[in-house]
């Protein structure tokens, strides 16, 4: 049969090598071929390992013709964002201040996908430290949207998902402190989810701000999310933050559909914000439509203290510029002008910003859990709008004010996952984002899907025809 | 000089910050924008009964 892998979610190329139908070496061929194909436009590796990831197809294939089959990952090729530890392979997140560092141990992550059976194509482009401007020139740029290779994918897993959206790799890992997954995930037509705080381990991958920072899958479906944070999720006791990790079965529950389940809608804070883009909030709107069909019930829901989250989230930025401090003083060109005074910021917390900001968030924290109580997840528009042209994404402020639609949910540290839910009339991606109670990943990929099978936005693909300027 | 440019010199000094004069002026640009938020952050004091151990 005439096989386009690229078009294919990593449930598609995970059956087709289940069934045959391809090797794991042909089908790691198959992407090495794309990404020579279309990478020098997209900008979405840093690292290509072409040669690791041909030996550890071949031993993929070597386990399944001796009857030994690890998984849905078995074979399948994936890529990690560029702060993920690879043994032995340069690990730069994006910065020259790291441009020759070659870590020694994989990343608990990167063992996971591993012993899952994964074949790890390589390392992905990001904005500098997680925390920079989207850049296309320089050493490390940080992509082009597949779907307007004009406009910036978002940040700061933008390699990830412009490699998962563009078909260079069945499924990416990002990285999540204050959007980071899901802002990319929305603005490429992707499914990205920021696991519960704790769920998933960050040992062996570069900090931005340690109380924040989350791991997780971006994917072209629900099902892909939901078996690569099977892989990865679980205890570790080299990150200490998982020591209460509760791993649910995230796949065997996603058919089960919204019928039943209350989704309390944050509209005052979210789809009533004045600066939402007119195609989201109709979009979303209509994707929430969509899940009352399906026998959810949604009501409107508040948490007041939303109306501080980002004031909060600020502050953490202390804990970056902890790591970064000493550098910053004996090497600051080393990062990029862009970069350098948002890292500063962290400088000018004073211990009590810092610690007002926890206390907000312990605030915010007991209002959710109660409408958690009421309701069995949280629901609003993915994003603030649609991918922005290069030009005219901010280059000014510590945050931009859309990432009210993401980072309180860092500070809570609750399971968020966006999903497609249309296009704009120019062909960008829409989504809407499903937030849960902690340790219960499995019900937010639930709804997800439940919203996914009745629609095909997530099924639609960026033409390679368009990938020139 | 205005009062919050003094503002920011001594929240520099006091951070041991010692910068080019390029970065001293972007941190200053920046640290203006932030400095309502700020002030929401400061003005939103948690009351007694609002703590979690209360």
């Amino acid at each position: 049969m005439a096989l386009s892998l690229a078009d294919l979610d990593l449930r598609g190329v995970s059956e087709a090598i289940g069934r045959g139908d391809v090797n794991c070496v042909a089908a790691t061929e198959t992407y090495l071929e794309r990404i020579q194909a279309h990478d020098r436009m997209l900008q979405s590796f840093i690292t290509v390992m072409a040669d690791q990831a041909r030996a550890r197809a071949k031993a993929a294939d070597t386990e399944i013709e001796r009857g030994r089959r690890r998984g849905p990952l078995h074979g399948v090729p994936v890529a990690l964002k560029d702060l993920i530890a690879v043994a032995g392979v340069r690990m730069t997140a994006g910065s020259r201040v790291l441009d020759a560092h070659v870590p020694a141990h994989d990343a608990f992550v990167t063992r996971r996908l591993g012993d899952a059976g994964a074949v790890i194509l390589g390392k992905l482009a990001m904005h500098e430290w997680a925390f920079g401007r989207p850049t296309t020139d320089g050493p490390f740029p940080t992509g082009r949207n597949p779907w307007d290779v004009r406009r910036a994918p978002a940040g700061s897993s933008s390699g990830s998902a412009v490699a998962v959206a563009a078909g260079l790799c069945a499924g990416a890992l990002g990285s999540d402190t204050g959007g980071s997954i899901r802002g990319p995930a929305s603005m490429c037509g992707l499914v990205g989810h920021k696991p519960t705080y704790g769920l998933v381990s960050r040992a062996g991958v570069l900090p931005m701000d340690w109380s924040l920072d989350h791991v997780g899958p971006m994917t072209r479906s629900v099902w892909d999310s939901a078996v690569m944070l099977q892989a990865i999720a679980g205890a570790d006791p080299d990150d200490t933050t998982t020591r209460h990790a509760v791993v649910q079965d995230y796949v065997s529950a996603l058919e089960s559909g919204a019928r039943g389940l209350r989704l309390g809608l944050l509209r005052r804070f979210y789809v009533d914000w004045p600066e939402l883009n007119a195609e989201e909030r109709a979009a979303a709107l209509a994707a929430f439509d969509v899940l009352r069909s399906e026998g959810a019930h949604v009501q409107d829901v508040d948490a007041p203290t939303l109306d501080l989250a980002m004031p909060a989230w600020v502050p953490f930025l202390s804990e970056m510029y902890e790591y970064h401090a000493q550098t910053l003083r004996t090497r600051p060109e080393a990062y990029r002008e862009a970069l350098r005074p948002r890292l500063l910021m962290g400088a000018l917390v004073t211990a009590q910003d810092y610690l007002r900001a926890q206390r907000i968030r312990e605030r915010l924290r007991r209002e959710v859990d109660q409408l958690l109580e009421r309701v069995d997840a949280l629901v609003f528009p993915g994003q603030a709008g649609p991918a922005m042209k290069f030009e005219d994404v901010p280059t000014t402020g510590v945050m931009p004010a859309s990432a009210r639609y993401t980072a309180p949910w860092n500070l809570l540290g609750l399971p968020a996952c966006v999903v497609p839910c249309g296009f704009t009339r120019d062909g960008l991606p829409l989504s809407i984002q499903i937030v849960g109670r902690a340790f219960d990943d499995a019900t937010v990929l639930r709804i997800a899907r439940a919203y996914e099978r009745v629609t095909d936005w997530h099924r639609r693909r960026p033409d390679p025809a368009r990938w020139r300027l | 000089m205005t009062e919050d440019r003094v503002q920011f010199d001594a929240e520099c000094r006091a951070a041991g910050l010692r910068l080019s004069a390029a970065d001293h002026e972007a941190l200053y640009q920046m640290w203006l924008e932030w400095l309502p938020e700020r002030q929401r952050l400061r003005d939103a004091i948690p009351q007694p009964e609002e703590e979690p151990w209360r």
